[in-house]
């Protein structure tokens, strides 16, 4: 043997080895202990495996410890032990401040929390529950954190959310409608009456009072036309049912939208709406109702968007490069920080305060533009403003206006 | 002085001694024990007086004799797979270096597992053996003894120097009329391994006092009695070979060997010739090799081959060294390499492998492959 040497051949530090007996015995208890925990192992790995949801043991400091087959199906590269779970979920190196692991360890209950994160190159949505791992033979305290995967409940939720908003619109807006034209047809019916009446009173009557009667009856006619038309709007606003695509204007989904706001752009007085609209633009095909709902969701949140005063400005034209339509909102509000540019559409995310959102509008938006083929892309600056642009092919050939 | 350390088994010696065996196994634990021998100790009737004896007292006995000479791997294999399957749990090792050498092998895969060639070097067994009782017929290998334990390993054709002291048994039974029943030449070849012992470990780099007395107590033992051992096969001349035979045991376990033994174990691996006739061709050619590194204590050996004389050390030595070689002429013994090697043209690689032998580290002086060509010419 090449590197034995004296001393080993003395062997200061070695005897000879005794208790062969016990140590057989030993060697035999310890098999039969082995194998038991061995298939109390084997028994929780399938438990384990049996859990469709992504799961991890984290150590107090968020390290991993241990994860189970869903998360290495999500992660797929590398050992993912030790690492710190917030690296690989959000890619930042703090803790999130909302995790719901720090409750459980502070106030040893379950707790939970729903967060979207963006993995790969899409955001997914987790329900979150944590429980604390608390053992007297443990170092430390540990926490096991449950991750459902809910991105597609979430989005249905949404899309049933808005079509339920919708339907119920349709419904008022139907009986709006009804109970509006009833009086209204009565009023301009009579208002015609008088009309055509008033030849009858030439002659008989003072000229400047019968050109009065004229103007106010015009008047009467015209505002009730006016009446008619909104209700009518508002009745597209909300089919019920899908219709199917048709031949669509973008410039006059626009000016419908902006009609239905006229009256909330009112109270605001420091806000200021300006429409750039091309004319000749070609037709798309498509579901006209659920383009205003577009139009509609954007302009809300542009005018959201800004404060005190500012502009929004309403832009349809070309698409560069395509046979397309393009229809820009721009505001001068607050702009949205970049790390949250990328879950804006996610549904359920939303940046504006309690009440005054749930988050499906965008959400719905995108779930809209992608039945038309279409895509909406944003540009914001903190402070500056935002700028949302829907891009809309000409699936079909459209007719020019 | 190194700080040194001394360890031998529990000895029961004296003739008749044998008679104690089933009492110690029983001490042991014993209640089927594992006997190793051969097919010789068979044929001299000791295996069954063995067996009848731990049958008397009611002691179950599994007999394994696939052991030859030079004891082989797998035959190890074999003989741990046995001790399993009967559930066995003594091992007694009655025979010269080979039964016991086996034995030791059959211990270490009982007690560790795996395969004897694992273990091969100094100090890797690390979970205890079945209890061993040995009991040596030839006062010669000194196995009984030691912390040594050589196995062939067939495919490389190597022979495995396993030391440990694990190895040691628990207790030898050393019985001098076991050597009654030995050829002539078996009795001088087992004389010249236990001389061979004695000379290197006495001038071993690691040899200790205590190791350095009981080797120069074998040397004289031996010297006295050899010649009438082999003429006469006197009970009392044997039992004096049977203590010096211990006494070297006790020193090489603890101080090691030399070069005789490194190409001895590599004659041995790739001929399978008798252990016991290589020392007298090679003793003699080492010693002289040895000389310039340790003069004084050549002196000491020339002292007890001739008696006090005076002259330099050097000298002294030398004539020691001359009065061996004439002893073994004497008895007979071949003393050319020649006659035991069917050719020489393996010389080179016998000696390449002995340089990588264990007992090469203790030699008192530095030997390279090329240092042991030349004695293997000088011994030609």
């Amino acid at each position: 043997m090449e590197n034995t040497t004296i001393q080993d051949l003395i062997g200061i530090e070695h005897s000879k080895l005794n208790f062969f007996q016990e140590l057989q015995q030993t060697i035999v208890e310890l098999k039969a202990s082995h194998e038991k925990s061995e298939a109390q192992r084997r028994e929780f790995a399938a438990i384990f495996d049996g859990i469709t949801d992504l799961m991890m043991v984290l150590s107090e400091d968020m390290r991993i410890i241990s994860v189970n087959h869903v998360f290495m199906e999500i992660f797929p590269e590398g050992d993912p032990r030790g690492k710190y779970c917030y690296e690989l979920f959000t890619g930042n190196n703090v803790p999130c401040p909302k995790c719901p692991a720090f409750q459980s360890l502070r106030y040893d209950k379950v707790s939970k929390e729903t967060a979207i994160f963006r993995i790969g190159n899409r955001n997914m949505h987790f329900e979150m529950v944590s429980s604390p791992l608390k053992s007297p033979h443990l170092k430390e305290h540990q926490v096991v954190i449950f991750k459902r995967n809910v991105t597609m409940e979430k989005e249905y939720q949404a899309k049933f959310y808005q079509a339920e908003k919708m339907a119920t619109m349709g419904v008022l807006a139907a009986g709006v409608a009804h109970e509006i034209n009833n009086p209204l047809t009565a009023v301009s019916g009579f208002a015609e009456g008088i009309r055509r009446r008033i030849p009858k009173l030439e002659g008989h009557m003072d000229e400047k009072l019968i050109d009065d009667f004229k103007e106010y009856t015009d008047t009467i006619l015209k505002e009730c036309q006016r009446c008619q038309a909104i209700v009518q709007t508002l009745l597209t606003f909300s089919r019920p049912t899908k219709a199917a695509f048709q031949p669509v204007d973008i410039n006059s989904v626009v000016e419908d939208t902006v009609r239905i706001l006229q009256h909330h752009f009112k109270k605001r007085p420091g806000l200021t709406v300006v429409l750039q609209l091309q004319r000749g633009l070609p037709h798309i095909i498509g579901d006209e109702a659920q383009l205003k709902q577009v139009a509609l969701n954007l302009l809300t949140n542009a005018v959201d968007a800004i404060e005190d005063n500012g502009t929004v400005t309403v832009t349809t034209d070309h698409a560069p490069e395509t046979q397309g339509v393009r229809l820009m909102v721009q505001d001068t509000g607050c702009g949205i920080p970049e790390d949250k540019l990328n879950k804006l559409f996610e549904p359920f995310f939303t940046t504006k305060p309690v009440g005054k959102g749930i988050g499906i509008g965008l959400a719905t938006c995108y779930s809209i533009v992608q039945e038309h083929e279409g895509d909406i892309s944003i540009t914001s600056a903190l402070g500056e403003g935002t700028c949302f642009t829907v891009t809309l092919p000409q699936t079909q050939v459209g007719v020019h206006a | 002085m190194l700080v040194t350390k001394f360890a031998i088994p529990e000895i029961i010696f004296g003739k008749g001694s044998t008679k104690h065996l089933a009492q110690c196994a029983r001490r042991l634990g014993a209640r089927r024990v594992l006997l190793v021998s051969d097919a010789g100790l068979e044929r001299a009737g000791w295996v069954s007086m063995i067996k009848g004896l731990l049958e008397e007292d009611l002691l179950d006995c599994v007999y394994f004799n696939n052991v030859d000479s030079n004891p082989r791997d797998h035959q190890v294999h074999e003989g741990a797979a046995l001790y399993r399957e009967s559930r066995a749990d003594v091992i007694v090792g009655l025979g010269g270096g080979s039964p016991i050498d086996a034995a030791k092998g059959i211990a270490t895969i009982v007690g560790n597992g795996g395969q004897i060639r694992d273990y091969e070097g100094a100090n890797k067994i690390m979970r205890p053996l079945p209890p061993m009782i040995f009991i040596p017929s030839t006062a010669g290998s000194g196995s009984d003894m030691s912390q040594y334990s050589i196995i062939t390993d067939v495919d490389r054709q190597v022979k495995m120097s396993i030391i440990s002291r694990s190895l040691v048994p628990n207790l030898s039974i050393i019985d001098p009329t076991m050597l009654t029943t030995k050829t002539p030449e078996l009795i001088i070849a087992s004389a010249a391994d236990a001389l061979a012992h004695a000379v290197e470990s006495y001038v071993s780099k690691a040899a200790s006092p205590f190791t350095e007395h009981q080797a120069l107590l074998a040397i004289r033992l031996i010297l006295d009695n050899i010649t009438e051992a082999a003429e006469t096969r006197s009970l009392h001349a044997l039992e004096q070979l049977s203590i010096a035979s211990t006494a070297a045991g006790m020193s090489f376990s603890n101080a090691g060997l030399g070069i005789v033994h490194s190409l001895a174990h590599s004659i041995g691996a790739r001929y399978d010739v008798l252990h016991g006739l290589v020392h007298p061709i090679l003793l003699p050619v080492v010693m002289r090799f040895n000389l310039p590194a340790t003069e004084k204590k050549m002196a000491c050996i020339g002292k007890e081959v001739l008696g006090p004389r005076i002259c330099s050390e050097h000298c002294l030595g030398e004539k020691g060294i001359d009065a061996l070689h004439e002893l073994f002429v004497r008895l007979g013994v071949t003393t050319r390499l020649r006659d035991i090697l069917p050719t020489d043209s393996d010389i080179e690689a016998i000696c390449r492998m002995a340089e990588r032998d264990t007992c090469t580290i203790t030699n008192p002086r530095q030997a390279s492959w090329k240092d042991l060509i030349r004695i293997c010419e000088e011994a030609w």
